[in-house]
């Protein structure tokens, strides 16, 4: 009717480039993290409580500890997955522009990939005592 | 980005107040109902504007509708907005009104203190008025094959289904396709070209659930995508607004689980 | 498609027309046209349909109770029972070659609807749920009450509508929605070559040219003050056809449905009733056991109408001004209520503030169904009187549903009759489409004035600057159509009547309409439906006043019995547009079926 922009028949543009046949892995990806993050976010806290006014040396000590660092891990992992897919959600939601939002896409996951080694470097680090 | 603040002449002006009508004696009527209408004509070029006109309730009919009926019969004949069945079985007197999209006809005027503010479905594109452009949502709607596909041979008579699953096509048949929920989804104004929307998810919903229904996978497989189906995010808004009391969320929900169901 | 300026110019305007070509045109997308349309694609005919609203919102929408095939799901039935009750709820006007071929497709129509998607309701061993509904009986008229009515709990025009809706996309229809029709072109013949219509969205004209023309407008229920019909009902099809200087039959019979809400005017389905409830007046007296003994709340809707109006006439009608009625569900069972009455349910609560559970809904005869329209035989084509022949078919021209006058409700229908109707009829001029065209044939040329009559009368009124509003008409013509030509009529308020609403119609002359843009002018679109409306409010109250007997929905006081001596005949009414008289012909009614399997049944005494 008004949308005159196009000439392509309204059924053919909301067809578009067909189904994707994908984001049930996304979806169930976010689900399953957030329910990990429950348990690991209390576990984090915990950590948090008993760092506090902690200084170097027992921080490290608390940390070292096989069963603190491996929570420590896993908290990090599940958090960054779970942030990278949800900002990928927004990143959809809001960026219309094509090129931008792949841009924004790339740098979203760099970005996680960055932090997660980042992360998963300093735990073991002070886990191995290196 | 989305486009946060409206365009320069999509921003709204202040229009006519129309007189305060006279009632049957001839005196100002004096039992009134403030409307506050949104205008929009494509013959002048100007900016949408806010009329205001004063409904006399001792004349009246006692719904939103009514009062829209009494304006353009008794003040302004030029104010445009559909309407058809007054009972609420079409859905063509979809419009948003006092910050809620639903339907003219069933809503009384009792409803809204004060002034009714009333404004077209918000985010479509505007053909004059209070009446949207609703193409693309029905092409939407086309688009996920709203009938029964079968393969099977039919049988001589009917498809026999059973009381428990024709009870499971309740809370989805009955939509009216007034668009009041897609169009009160915040996902579905930044994504509408390519999220499909609470009512026509509704929609698809209604046909997988359908016991006789053969195509269940294709109908998935159709609907598998990160745009079309996971741009939900459980705002709620669409089951909130149903005029019809229906569930769109849940409906989406439903299909999220049996996306899953059959990865694993 | 190609734009041309239109022939001639109006008022120094022309307007510019684009041009379609299809095998049908179809006028109408609700349950008769989109049924039609679906047929007449399947049978590889280039189809359009065109609609003044989206197809989901035309008025069969809002159709409750259900649809009447004899299926036998709930006891025993077959179609010859079905048939004896259509006849004698027609008051013997029905005819009944028209009445086999309904009642006898009827169970394949609702299998075909079944098999399409329609969530119908259904009974413990999983088949199509029936209910009993007003006039449906068993063993003709002698058992009890048939359950016929195939339901999708109250909202079964809505199912069918969106299951047909979707067919048509399935079919990969052409629409041509929120399109205006005008009027029809016909040819110096007098067959009838397409129609013209106005786009709303942009103003624009269009002429569609096919070798067939299908209206299916639906009825013109808004002719009345408080009608349960959408503000749609205008019965745009039927004015055409009059203007076309096509005959309409019986319009005198206008339903009046039992309970519509007081007040708002909205449906109660007869499934109501059918599910139990029944109708009190200020005595908490059931009264229709004194009016229809064996048949009670479920006798046929004029009969129940009539003694509505009775009980209000003699006092006992409830109410601060005793003029209304009780219908009282509340004694049902809520799970049934909720599963099977759901939608009367909120609309009570919606427009008479009751919930059915525990109080009564006040309730009024208001109008709901013209039987009356454009005379077609059983394959939906139009006819008309023609030098001496009254079936004599219009070429190119069909007519389907409450548009047409097939006839098969002769001067009352029965209830859930009108939805079988739509998709056995629609069905019908599908392959009588079929049968009779072939696909892409090549059509002549149109006459040169083919856009003349519509352009001419769009014009008129788009720049019309008389001192009457629309709206002020219309409510003229509808207050003397619910004063005049109501439930019981006179002479005497009929030739009033007959005087008035020629007034109405003169005064037209004066109209006025302000708002002057092409796009979405629904001032100008509620203009011409007025004019349409007008034409038919004329029509239905001449043949009124000219048919003096009481028969079925038509219930004169001064000639109380049905007089079959002399009226058993179809009126044919006529409309001379310029001199603005109706002259009235008529046509026999078929005294034959439509095969040996029955007999045509002999009119005798109504009693239910």
């Amino acid at each position: 009717m008004h949308s005159k922009s196009s000439l392509r028949t309204p059924l053919a543009r909301v067809r578009g480039l067909g189904s994707a046949k994908s984001g049930t892995g996304h979806f169930w990806k976010q689900r399953l993290s957030a329910l990990a993050l429950v348990p690991l976010s209390i576990a984090f806290i915990w950590l948090v409580a008993q760092l506090a006014g902690a200084d170097h040396g027992q921080a490290v000590a608390i940390i070292s500890s096989p069963l603190t660092g491996i929570l420590l891990l896993l908290f990090l992992l599940s958090g960054l997955v779970h942030m990278r897919i949800g900002m990928q959600v927004v990143i959809e939601d809001y960026v219309h522009q094509e090129g931008a939002k792949v841009l924004c896409l790339m740098a979203n996951t760099f970005f996680t990939i960055a932090v997660g080694f980042a992360c998963v470097y300093a735990v073991l680090k002070i886990s191995f005592g290196m | 980005m989305v486009q946060l603040t409206l365009p320069k002449n999509s921003r709204m002006t202040e229009g006519k107040v129309w007189p305060k009508p006279d009632g049957h004696d001839g005196k100002p009527a004096t039992n009134l109902k403030e409307y506050r209408i949104y205008r929009w004509s494509p013959d002048d070029g100007a900016n949408p504007r806010i009329d205001t006109y004063f409904v006399d309730l001792d004349d009246c009919g006692p719904m939103i509708l009514d009062g829209l009926i009494w304006i353009k019969s008794k003040i302004d004949p030029t104010l445009t907005f559909r309407r058809s069945c007054r009972e609420g079985i079409c859905g063509s007197c979809a419009m948003n009104i006092d910050g809620t999209n639903t339907l003219a006809c069933t809503t009384g005027m009792d409803a809204v203190d004060g002034a009714i503010k009333i404004y077209p479905l918000p985010h479509m594109p505007v053909v004059k008025d209070l009446v949207p452009d609703l193409t693309r949502f029905y092409a939407q709607h086309a688009s996920i094959e709203p009938w029964l596909k079968t393969d099977t041979a039919a049988p001589e008579k009917e498809w026999r289904q059973s009381h428990e699953d024709r009870l499971k096509l309740d809370g989805l048949y009955e939509c009216i396709l007034c668009a009041c929920c897609s169009t009160s989804c915040p996902s579905y104004w930044w994504n509408g070209d390519r999220y499909l929307g609470p009512a026509v998810l509704l929609q698809a919903y209604r046909w997988l659930i359908d016991s006789r229904d053969e195509h269940t996978g294709e109908r998935l497989d159709q609907l598998e995508d990160p745009f079309r189906l996971y741009r939900c995010h459980t705002i709620m808004n669409c089951s909130k607004a149903c005029p019809k009391g229906l569930n769109p969320a849940k409906a989406i929900a439903e299909i999220k689980q049996m996306m899953v169901a059959r990865q694993f | 498609m190609s734009n041309k300026p239109a022939s001639a110019a109006y008022t120094g305007q022309a307007y510019p027309i684009t041009d379609h070509t299809h095998d049908v045109v179809v006028v109408g997308a609700g349950g008769a046209g989109l049924r039609a349309t679906v047929g007449a694609s399947q049978a590889g005919l280039r189809t359009a349909c065109i609609t003044k609203v989206f197809p989901t919102r035309s008025h069969t929408v809002a159709a409750q109770g259900g649809v009447a095939a004899s299926l036998g799901n709930m006891g025993p039935d077959n179609w010859q029972w079905h048939m004896y009750d259509t006849v004698k709820g027609s008051d013997w006007l029905g005819d009944q070659d028209a009445i086999e071929y309904l009642v006898r497709n009827a169970p394949a129509a609702v299998y075909e609807l079944e098999h399409w998607g329609v969530p119908f309701s259904r009974t413990e061993d999983g088949r199509i749920y029936q209910r009993p509904f007003g006039g449906m009986t068993t063993d003709f008229g002698r058992g009890p009450p048939a359950q016929r009515t195939c339901a999708a709990a109250d909202r079964t025009g809505h199912a069918m509508l969106h299951t047909l809706y979707g067919q048509a996309l399935r079919n990969n229809t052409e629409f041509f929605i929120e399109y205006f029709a005008i009027d029809l072109i016909m040819d110096e013949d007098g067959r009838c070559r397409g129609v013209i219509a106005l786009k709303l969205d942009d103003g624009t004209l269009h002429r569609f040219r096919g070798q067939q023309t299908i209206l299916a407008t639906g009825g013109y229920g808004r002719a009345y003050f408080s009608a349960t019909s959408a503000h749609t009902c205008t019965g745009d099809g039927n004015a055409m056809a009059l203007r076309a200087g096509l005959a309409l039959q019986d319009m005198e019979f206008v339903q009046f449905h039992p309970t519509g809400i007081y007040g708002a005017g909205c449906l109660i389905t007869e499934g109501s009733r059918g599910e139990g409830g029944y109708l009190t007046n200020s005595e908490g007296e059931r009264f229709m056991e004194r009016y229809a003994p064996s048949t009670k709340d479920l006798a046929s809707r004029d009969v129940v109408s009539r003694a509505m109006t009775m009980e209000i006439r003699e006092g006992r009608g409830v109410g601060k001004k005793k003029d209304h009625l009780f219908l009282h569900l509340d004694h049902l069972d809520p799970a049934i209520l909720h599963e099977r009455l759901p939608g009367i349910s909120d609309s009570a609560r919606i427009f008479a503030g009751v919930d059915v559970s525990r109080e009564p809904i006040p309730v009024l005869p208001t109008v709901h169904y013209n039987m009356g329209g454009i005379p077609t035989n059983y394959h939906g084509e139009v006819l008309t009187l023609r030098d001496g022949d009254p079936d004599s078919v219009v070429p190119g021209l069909m007519a389907l549903g409450e548009a047409a006058c097939v006839s098969v409700h002769g001067a009352n229908r029965l209830g859930s009759n009108s939805l079988i109707d739509l998709v056995v009829f629609g069905r019908a001029a599908g392959l009588r489409c079929g049968e009779t065209l072939t696909a892409g044939e090549k059509q002549p040329d149109l006459p040169k004035d083919s856009a003349d009559l519509a352009l001419s009368r769009l014009d008129h009124f788009r720049n019309a600057a008389g001192g009457t509003p629309t709206a002020v008409l219309r409510g003229e013509m509808q207050h003397v159509m619910q004063t005049n030509c109501a439930v019981y009529r006179t002479g005497e308020t009929l030739e009033e009547g007959s005087e008035l609403i020629h007034k109405v119609w003169k005064s037209a002359a004066d109209l006025g309409v302000t708002d002057r843009s092409l796009v979405w002018n629904t001032d100008l679109v509620e203009t011409m439906e007025f004019d349409n409306l007008i034409q038919q409010a004329v029509v239905t109250m001449d043949s009124a006043k000219n048919r003096k007997e009481s028969r079925g929905a038509h219930a004169r006081e001064d000639f109380k019995d049905r007089d079959d001596k002399n009226w058993m005949k179809h009126t044919l009414a006529f409309l001379d547009q310029s001199s603005q008289t109706v002259s009235i012909d008529y046509r026999p009614v078929h005294s034959y079926t439509m095969s040996n399997d029955i007999e045509y049944i002999e009119p005798k005494a109504r009693v239910y």
